[in-house]
């Protein structure tokens, strides 16, 4: 059993800078959950609050019904895995995964068994006998992975693993812990400052920021209903676009304003913004719910604006368009097939059902 | 097996144990070693044999080796003199053969322990300042230690006393280079004296402080700070570097608590300050910004003040970074500037509210350390 609870956790440095405030969450046994947030915001100085390895100011932390806040991190039975690794280089692969159990004078039977089972898990039996100078990129990752497994621990604590790895081996690796998560049916908390790997690892996202909390969903809630503006312009690549707009009153509907634009509000949401009307608010849309294709123009006349496309991106399989309303420059993500170009008037739709509204004072949602 | 406890010399038991072990797998005899008090250090029998009469008379012979009841006894000498005995279980020409082998193994391995236990004394009369210069070179001649070589100091710091597994594990990530050394000087502070390759910076070496930290974090489970100093390029000046580290570690701590690596190198105006008076640091406050003034700060308006000093005073950037729009750091910078009457979007003042941001942090750190 190795869920954790963190209640009500503080961490205050003696210079007085409180680097997590009140943090509160709970996580289950066997969860896979990820922290993420830009640097600073306090997910890795969590993380290593849990770990044992920061003192804990104030609040508690159960690592199953346990209180471990004044146990020593040896005793907290987890087993970590953080960005600047090394292997031993004089030792084989086998040694090196061994030597965490050697220096806790684990017996040798016992260390060979989990060596052993945890080079099958990793799928590297065959490389035991190397010396880290002969493997690859990846091979080493695993061995260092095969470290942490070999401790047979409650809980894996992970701080940006992959941050020292080339693009293309991130993506291969960040498959291989989600494969190795099914396997071992552990509970892992990870730290990532990189919201893709977040949005593809997680079964749980914790967003934070200036060590609070900001929301703690599944990838798809954080993604499609944004708590705040923060979170909405943090999840998603390329970020949601953001605007000010007026909220107006006008022959019984409410339509929003912004640098000469007129939206309808759909009826359904009208009734959360007549609070504001009279009122500027932050609107938001992401980059696929701007459309320029000729049918949904049809459909959406009420969302229909004017762009001026300054720069297009041909991926491939999409096309970004970037435009200015104003001086704010929004993204739209369209069909490959669109033929706008570069210093074309077009016209974009927004998909109203998809549209954020954020109050602009607190900049919590108003509605998604 | 059995592994007898203490030891005269400063071969370890363990090493003793594999060096017999790895003999009775070539030889199939049966070995022991003993101390001169006669007690079995390490043995490959299963049970302790009681030598202690029988050996006691051997050590006290001239003779260096001798056969007594059915084993063959040799002394192993460290020069002159003798430091352990070795019996061999067998009475015949081959068991004989077999032991003048290990004594001679036994021997070479005194000798290159005593080379390493050198070697560690003169590194830490070196870092101590306990050697004169002529004796410097003359001493790194005899251990062949290379004196014009770049190298650079680390000081690890753990808060675990009594573990020796932080010093295992640094051992085992530099010693396969063995131009490192690598000492513990008290209970929590291992010293590393590095040799860099020519091309080395520093960047390499925060990489360096950087992978100490995560590895003893994870293997040792040790909470860790590491400092290092500059690089120096002749062994004479092995202590300056030592003495940067250290300073970086202290520093560090109060400037930079937050953060397990710091660099001599990057202390800043830390360094500075760390060597003011505190009447001096007191009148700079009192002149400045009043301390009271610095205590009402929430963990906002610091947080915006640390940004902003990072982003070099570059307000686009620091409201990216901060997620904020930019009139909302605009608002925070006015409100900060009515509380101090020092504008941080200018130079001069923001210098001044640095300083005094940090002279501020050090008297704190001083008065909770007793000063």
């Amino acid at each position: 059993m190795a869920s954790l609870s963190l209640r009500n956790i503080y961490k205050v440095y003696p210079n007085g800078f409180n680097a997590v405030k009140d943090f509160s969450l709970e996580i289950e046994d066997k969860e896979f959950i990820i922290f993420v947030g830009p640097s600073g915001c306090g997910k890795s100085t969590t993380l290593r609050m849990i770990a044992g390895l920061e003192d804990i100011s104030k609040g508690e932390l159960y690592i199953g019904d346990k209180l471990v806040n004044e146990v020593e991190p040896k005793d907290r039975d987890i087993a970590m895995v953080f960005q600047n690794y090394a292997l031993y280089p004089h030792m084989t692969v086998y040694d090196n995964m061994a030597f965490g159990l050697k220096l806790r004078k684990v017996p040798k039977d016992q260390i060979r068994k989990q060596v052993t089972e945890a080079a099958r898990i990793l799928g590297i039996e065959s490389l035991l006998d190397r010396k880290p100078k002969a493997l690859s990129g990846g091979q080493r990752q695993r061995v260092a992975m095969g470290r942490a497994i070999v401790r047979e621990p409650k809980v894996f604590l992970m701080d940006e693993p992959l941050s020292n790895l080339d693009a293309k081996l991130r993506v291969q690796m960040r498959i291989e812990i989600s494969k190795l998560h099914n396997r071992l049916q552990t509970t892992i908390i990870y730290v990532t400052h990189d919201q893709t790997e977040a949005m593809t690892l997680g079964t749980r996202i914790v967003v934070m920021k200036d060590g609070v909390i900001q929301q703690v969903d599944t990838p798809e809630n954080l993604y499609q209903t944004p708590c705040n503006l923060f979170v909405a312009g943090f999840i998603g690549s390329p970020s949601m676009n953001f605007t000010d707009a007026d909220v107006i009153q006008k022959n019984g509907k409410l339509t929003l304003n912004f640098h000469g634009h007129e939206i309808t509000v759909p009826e359904g949401k009208a009734d959360a913004l007549k609070p504001y009307v009279g009122k500027t608010v932050v609107i938001g849309i992401r980059p696929e719910d701007i459309h320029d294709e000729q049918v949904f123009l049809e459909s959406s006349k009420e969302s229909i604006i004017n762009a001026e496309i300054r720069v297009r991106e041909m991926l491939g399989a999409e096309i970004f368009l970037y435009f200015d309303i104003d001086t704010t420059t929004f993204t739209a993500r369209v069909n490959p097939r669109s033929t706008a170009n570069v210093g074309d008037t077009i016209q974009v739709a927004f998909d109203m059902s998809k549209l954020h509204v954020f109050d602009k004072e607190t900049e919590e949602v108003i509605f998604n | 097996m059995y592994f007898g406890k203490g030891c005269r010399t400063m071969i370890s038991n363990q090493i003793l144990q594999d060096t017999i072990d790895g003999i009775k797998a070539i030889t199939r005899c049966e070995l022991c070693v003993l101390d001169m008090d006669a007690k079995v250090l390490v043995s490959t029998m299963n049970q302790k044999p009681d030598f202690t009469d029988v050996v006691q008379m051997f050590i006290h012979s001239p003779a260096e080796s001798q056969v007594m009841h059915g084993h063959h006894f040799f002394k192993v000498m460290d020069g002159k003199q003798a430091e352990y005995v070795l019996t061999l279980k067998g009475e015949s020409e081959d068991v004989y053969l077999f032991g003048r082998m290990a004594v001679f193994q036994l021997q070479g391995l005194l000798e290159a322990y005593k080379e390493r236990f050198d070697k560690d004394n003169f590194i830490k009369n070196l870092l101590l300042d306990n050697l004169l210069l002529v004796d410097i070179y003359s001493r790194a001649k005899k251990l062949r230690v290379d004196v014009a070589k770049k190298r650079i100091v680390f000081i690890i710091e753990t808060e675990r006393s009594r573990d020796n597994s932080a010093l295992e594990t640094v051992r085992s990530i530099f010693s396969a280079k063995g131009r490192d050394f690598i000492t513990a000087v008290d209970e929590k502070n291992i010293i590393l004296v590095k040799e860099a390759e020519p091309d080395e910076t520093y960047e390499d070496m925060n990489r360096t402080a950087r992978v100490i930290v995560d590895m003893l974090n994870t293997e040792a489970m040790a909470k860790v700070h590491v400092a290092y100093g500059n690089f120096v390029n002749d062994i004479k000046e092995v202590s300056r570097s030592y003495k940067e580290a250290k300073m970086a570690l202290d520093v560090g701590k109060i400037f930079f608590d937050d953060q397990r690596v710091a660099a001599y190198n990057s202390l800043g105006i830390g360094r500075l300050i760390y060597q003011l008076p505190m009447s001096l640091c007191k009148m700079f406050l009192k002149e400045t910004i009043d301390i009271k003034t610095l205590d009402e700060f929430d963990d906002e308006i610091l947080n915006t003040i640390y940004k902003f000093f990072e982003n070099n005073l570059n307000v686009s950037e620091t409201s990216r970074q901060l997620y904020i729009h930019r009139n909302t750091l605009v608002y925070r910078l006015d409100k900060l500037q009515k509380m101090t009457g020092l504008d941080l979007r200018i130079f001069e003042d923001a210098i001044t509210f640095k300083i005094a941001l940090m002279v501020a942090r050090y008297m704190k750190y001083m008065e909770n350390t007793d000063y």
